[in-house]
This record gives structure tokens, C-alpha cells and sequence, in this order.
């Protein structure tokens, strides 16, 4: 267990002119104990970060400490690091038993009997008592996740680093192993380092998440600081399924004007767009009330207009309503799930002004966030 | 196949017509096509057990007259190829497993480690697969004449066998690019986060080979030892051009001299011939279900 802290980490591929600079100037401090999530989309870097640490990649700059030691020289056998890779990368030849031994017996002087002891509780741990004198090949996909967690777990390392996991197991499956790894993280309080590409696991696992994109940090924040303070449009559109709905605006003396669409601003969120002509306006899904059947006139509230609902996707505990808003853009709202809207229908649409995310148009960069003055918290704010 | 779609008359007895007509035909290409590879086969094996009057008086693929029948050319071929049977088998056992060994490693250092510069060593073997033997033999001989193993190592054995030698050393190293990329095609689909695995569980590029990837290689060993025996095995260029010692010579510069200077003795030299192809045949046998796998590409 151990510190984990990435300096200005910086990984380029390839030298000279063709070279690709994968990782660019990446900073996370990582707390003994603490479940960070690295996410973006496929390409972003995070495996690459995630191998830097492990050791398979070189670290062209920066610096990668574990434990207060720098550990940018020392292989991969020193790190004293255990990883789970996408694929379980068993060993198809050995037994369970042999596989979780394996580590053991080449990385620590334990004796025969103390590694059995350590295979026997950790595969008690993991209820897989029953498969340790099988082979990988005779084994589930669900099996060969937990023999894996198993392999990394029995070593007792400084910290643990996770490539994806859970993406081979499918959706039962998946939802059930996240919760239990939490579980598992949570008893073993070993630093780990969790890289995904779903932002479901990253809201729902990490204690941190970082999320990065064309090898740059974006943010490093807890879950529902990320859902509802993103420092950027990306941040905004990546984190959330439904993803915001952004609508590209011009300022113009405090409303923001998208074709027919305008969108007045109070106070605060007039003052943070004040030195920004071309801004994003940011609105989630579920924050868009959506309002029964109108007549098509124009709504008289500032923040209502009317709209036109194109597709319903029934999801069972929601509906996602796509609309079209008169004369401007078109929107994703979610609604419940009992409520029943008809495709074709005209609405009202509100877009509630306590919900509004607004962004700097060329930077991305977050000029105003949502207020949470409504939220309704069982403990400490976000 | 295509001829049930091929009818769409709902007439069922004469599209079993079709289908038997079909197979029918099917078979009897097939079994032509036996015949026809067999032949020389069953015509070599039959020549064996005539007597010199008997493969006179019938045509080659007959079975042996009445009173022609012997196994005496078996006997007498056994007895002039006895002495080959037992050099070849000391000169390309070792060389087979040697060559596979070597090219198992060298796939190893080239597939599953990375380091600067091997691209250039892995075009040196793909080029060392495609070197003519006859464009090396002057070469061979005279640095076999320069190393000179009997003078250098003192041992009866060494001076004994010193042919033998140096022609298992000769195929060996004559193996080696083969062997290397039939283990590389099978070691590139070994997967890399299982190495990259062993490597974060502590063990060196050492132990990964001895306990992750030779393990994993035996059905692509029993390719390339098939492979490779058969072909030192039946290789005749290098013996007769380095082994000048009768008493090293092989199985193969035996059977070629079974062949008569005066009177051609078919049934000796056929017999001969397939005695000296028995053990080949053996290995084939006794790898035959790891070949099949290796072959197949499974890991």
C-alpha cells in the first residue's frame, strides 16, 4: 500500500517528426488507498498512462513515484505492482492454483507452504476455493475475471492496476463484479489505478476519476464534482448517458441567441459570459422539464419554449424524448418513466436557468455551472 | 450443396438421383486419385518381396507369382543399411532437436522481447531459410577442413565419428532459419499481456521461456521435429560431400549405393527404400496428434 503520485507524466511515441505524443504533461496524485478511475475514449492515453506505471512503457518525461520512491528506472518486477489485464492474460498451462502461485514464487522468498496458505485465503476471498486445481480453459468468463483479481490480489502488492477489466463479461455480469470489486477495494484498501473507457463504472467505482482526452488531463474530480462542475464541454458531454445537450450560442446583451432561440441570463450567470461573445450552453437531459401537451404557441415564460417531440425511447424506469424546440435546437430530455409522450406531439419545453452549464465556445472551458443550492444532500456537499 | 437449391421442383426421388449421381462421382475421382499416388507405392512394396525372376517375369504392381515369394531381399537390404540406419539416426536425432531448440529460443528473443535492432537479425534468418545447399558446399568443406574436430578434441569418440559430427553440426545450423520462423509464426500468437503478466509477477525473460512459452510450444515443436528429421534425415548432398569415412556413412549414402553396377536388383533397392524410409515414418506416428494441433495454430 502506498502513494502513488504521476508528475508531469509524458509518454511520445516514435521520435522526430512522426513522433505521437500519447500522454501530454499528465499530474495525478493518487492517495494511499484510493480507487482512481482513469477514463476518456478509445485513443485517450489512459492505457499508456496505465502502462507507464506498470513499467511496460518507457516514460519519455515527467516523473512516476510509488511510495515517495521514483520508480521511472526500475522494471517491472520491481515495482511491486500487480495488474489485471482486459484479456486475463492466464496462464493456459497451469492450474488456478499454479497461476496464483506463479507471482509468488517468482517475486518473494515465502516457502511452499506459506504461498499455499496465501492461494487458499485469497481464493476463499474470491470464491474460488472449488476451482483451483482447473485449468483457465475449463473456466467461465466470470471465473477467469475472479482467477485474474486472484493472481494480483495474492501478491499483496503496493498498489493495483486494472486495464479494463470488466469489458469482456457481459452486462449482468459486468454490474455485479463492479460492485464487488468496490467491495473488494474497499477491504483490501490497496491503492488502485482503474482504467475504463465506460463512464458508468467510472461514476459508479472510482473515489476519484480522472478523465483524459488526446493524452491531456482534463479533470481530476470525484464523480458528482465531474457530473455537475465539469471543468469543460468534454468533460460535460463524456461524463453522463444521456450525454448534456449543448447548444451553440452568441451573447448578446445577457441572452444567449442561437437562431430563433434566445435565452436570457440573470445575474451570475451574465456576469461569467460577460467577456465571452461565442459561448456552449450546457443543459442535462433530466434537468430539461418537459411539459404536457401545448398548442404550439409560443410559451410566455422566459426560460419555456415550444417544441416538438420526434422520437420517445422507452427505457422502463425513463423515457429519453428527442425534441426539436421551434425555430431552434434540437434536445434530449429524460422523463419518467410512467409518463407517456407521444412521438409527433407539440410541448413546452423548460430549461430550467438553476441547471445551466455555460461554456467559453473555443476553449471549452467551463464559465458557469449548474447551482446546487437545490440538491438534496444526505451528507457533504460535492 | 448447390444442387438442392438448384431444383426447385418438389420432385424428391430424382433429387436423390442427383445427389447419388454426384457422390458417385465424387468418389470415383477420388479413388482415382489414390490410385494413381499409390501406385508407385504399392509397385515399390510388392517389387520387394519378388525374387529377381519373379519382378522379371510380372508388371511392378502385381502381387509376387507362385514360388517367387521371399523376404530375402528384405534381408540382405536390412544388413547393407544396418550401419547407415544407426549413423543417421546419431547424426540427426541430435541435429532435429538441437535446430528446433535453437530456433525455439531465437523465436523467442525475436517475437516476445523487444530490442533495438531485430528486425535486421530477423531478415538475417528469413535470408538464411533461402540459401541454396549447393552454394555452400565448397565453403562447408573447407571450414571443416580447417576446423579439423579430430585433431582439436582428443577423444577416440570425436575421431571415431568425426564425419557424423561434423554433418549433425552442419544441419543444425543449416535448420536453425527454418525452425525459427515456424516459431515465430506460432509464438506471434502467444498473448502478449500474458508475457507482460509473467513480467509483472517478477520473472525474467529467462523463466518466462523455460516456464510460460516452452511449456505452451509443444505442439509447434512437434511440427519442426517432424519437419526437420524428415529433412536431415533425408538429406544426401551434405553426407556424401562431408562424410568421406565409409564407417560414418549414412542411410542415405547406403541406399544409393545399393543400385547395382551391372545387374539392376529392383527388389533390394526397393526394399532398401523403404527401410530407409521406415523412421521417418515413425516420428510422423508418434507426433501425429501435436502435429495436427501445431499445424492447426492452436495455442
Amino acid at each position: 500500500m502506498a502513494r502513488l503520485e504521476l508528475d508531469s507524466v509524458t509518454k511520445r511515441f516514435g521520435e522526430g517528426d512522426g513522433s505521437v505524443l500519447a500522454v501530454d504533461d499528465v499530474s495525478i496524485d493518487i492517495a494511499d488507498g484510493e480507487f482512481l478511475v482513469l477514463v476518456g475514449p478509445s485513443g485517450c492515453g489512459k492505457s499508456t498512462t496505465l502502462r507507464m506505471v506498470a513499467g511496460l512503457e518507457t516514460i519519455t518525461d515527467g516523473e512516476i513515484r510509488l511510495g515517495d520512491e521514483r520508480i521511472n528506472e526500475q522494471g517491472p518486477a520491481e515495482r511491486d505492482i500487480a495488474m489485471v489485464f482486459q484479456s486475463y492474460a492466464l496462464y493456459p498451462h497451469m492450474t488456478v492454483r499454479e497461476n496464483m502461485r506463479f507471482g509468488l514464487e517468482e517475486s518473494t522468498d515465502l516457502a511452499g507452504d506459506e504461498m499455499d496458505e496465501r492461494v487458499e485465503e485469497t481464493a476463499a476471498m474470491l470464491d474460488i476455493t472449488e476451482l483451483l486445481d482447473r485449468k483457465p480453459g475449463a473456466l467461465s468468463g466470470g471465473q477467469q475475471q475472479r482467477v485474474a483479481l486472484g493472481r494480483a490480489i495474492v501478491r499483496e502488492p503496493k498498489a493495483f492496476l486494472m486495464d479494463e477489466p470488466l469489458s469482456n463479461l457481459d452486462a449482468k455480469l459486468r454490474s455485479q463484479m463492479r460492485t464487488e470489486l468496490q467491495q473488494l477495494q474497499d477491504d483490501l484498501d490497496t491503492t488502485t489505478v482503474y482504467v475504463t473507457h465506460d463512464q458508468t463504472e467510472a461514476m459508479t467505482m472510482g473515489d476519484r476519476i480522472a478523465i483524459l482526452d488526446g493524452g491531456e488531463l482534463q479533470q481530476v474530480a470525484t464523480p458528482l464534482e465531474a457530473y455537475h462542475r465539469p471543468s469543460n464541454r468534454f468533460v460535460a458531454g463524456f461524463i453522463g448517458e444521456p450525454s448534456m445537450n449543448f447548444i451553440e450560442c452568441d451573447v448578446d446583451d445577457e441572452t444567449l441567441v442561437s437562431d430563433g432561440f434566445r435565452y436570457p441570463l440573470a445575474a451570475t450567470a451574465a456576469s461569467a459570459v460577460a467577456d465571452s461573445p461565442t459561448v456552449t450552453l450546457g443543459i442535462r437531459p433530466e434537468d430539461i422539464v418537459v411539459d404536457g401537451v401545448s398548442d404550439g404557441a409560443a410559451p410566455a415564460a422566459d426560460h419555456a419554449f415550444a417544441a416538438t417531440v420526434d422520437v420517445v425511447e422507452p427505457m422502463g424506469d425513463e423515457n429519453v424524448v428527442h425534441l426539436s424546440v421551434v425555430d431552434g435546437p434540437e434536445l434530449i430530455a429524460t422523463v419518467d418513466g410512467l409518463r407517456r409522450i407521444d412521438a409527433g406531439s407539440d410541448v413546452t419545453v423548460t430549461i430550467p436557468e438553476e441547471a445551466i452549464h455555460v461554456f467559453a465556445r473555443n476553449s471549452g472551458e467551463a464559465l458557469h455551472s449548474r447551482s446546487l443550492d437545490d440538491a438534496e444532500l444526505d451528507g457533504a456537499r460535492v | 450443396m448447390s444442387t438442392e437449391s438448384t431444383t426447385p421442383r418438389d420432385d424428391t426421388s430424382s433429387r436423390f438421383d442427383r445427389i447419388d449421381r454426384s457422390r458417385v462421382a465424387l468418389y470415383a475421382v477420388l479413388l482415382g486419385m489414390v490410385a494413381f499416388y499409390l501406385a508407385p507405392l504399392e509397385s515399390g512394396f510388392m517389387t520387394a518381396f519378388k525374387t529377381t525372376d519373379g519382378f522379371r517375369a510380372t508388371t511392378p504392381f502385381a502381387p509376387p507369382p507362385a514360388g517367387e515369394f521371399t523376404l530375402g531381399a528384405w534381408q540382405l537390404a536390412f544388413d547393407r543399411l544396418s550401419t547407415g540406419l544407426v549413423n543417421s539416426a546419431m547424426m540427426a536425432i541430435p541435429a532435429t532437436i538441437l535446430s528446433a531448440f535453437f530456433g525455439s529460443i531465437a523465436a523467442y528473443g525475436l517475437t516476445n522481447l523487444s530490442w533495438r535492432g531485430q528486425i535486421g537479425v530477423l531478415a538475417l534468418f528469413v535470408a538464411g531459410v533461402f540459401i541454396p545447399y549447393q552454394a555452400v558446399l565448397v565453403p562447408l568443406t573447407q571450414f571443416w577442413s580447417f576446423v579439423d574436430l579430430g585433431t582439436r578434441i582428443p577423444l577416440a569418440f570425436v575421431d571415431d565419428y568425426q564425419g557424423l559430427i561434423n554433418l549433425s553440426i552442419t544441419h543444425t545450423a543449416y535448420g536453425i532459419p527454418i525452425c525459427t520462423v515456424l516459431f515465430r509464426a506460432y509464438y506471434a500468437t502467444i498473448d502478449e499481456e500474458m508475457i507482460e503478466a509473467a513480467r509483472l509477477d517478477g520473472a525474467s525473460a529467462a523463466t518466462i521461456y523455460r516456464r510460460i512459452i516452452l511449456p505452451l510450444s509443444v505442439p509447434i515443436f512437434a511440427v519442426t521435429l517432424i519437419y526437420q528429421f524428415t529433412q536431415v534425415w533425408n538429406d544426401l548432398l551434405f553426407a556424401i560431400v562431408l562424410v568421406s569415412d565409409p564407417s560414418n556413412r549414412v542411410v542415405t549414402v547406403a541406399l544409393n549405393q545399393l543400385q547395382g553396377s551391372f545387374v539392376q536388383q529392383y527388389n533390394l533397392q526397393m526394399a532398401g527404400a523403404f527401410i530407409a524410409a521406415l523412421p521417418t515414418l515413425i516420428v510422423y506416428v508418434l507426433f501425429g496428434e501435436q502435429f495436427a494441433k501445431g499445424v492447426a495454430g492452436e495455442t
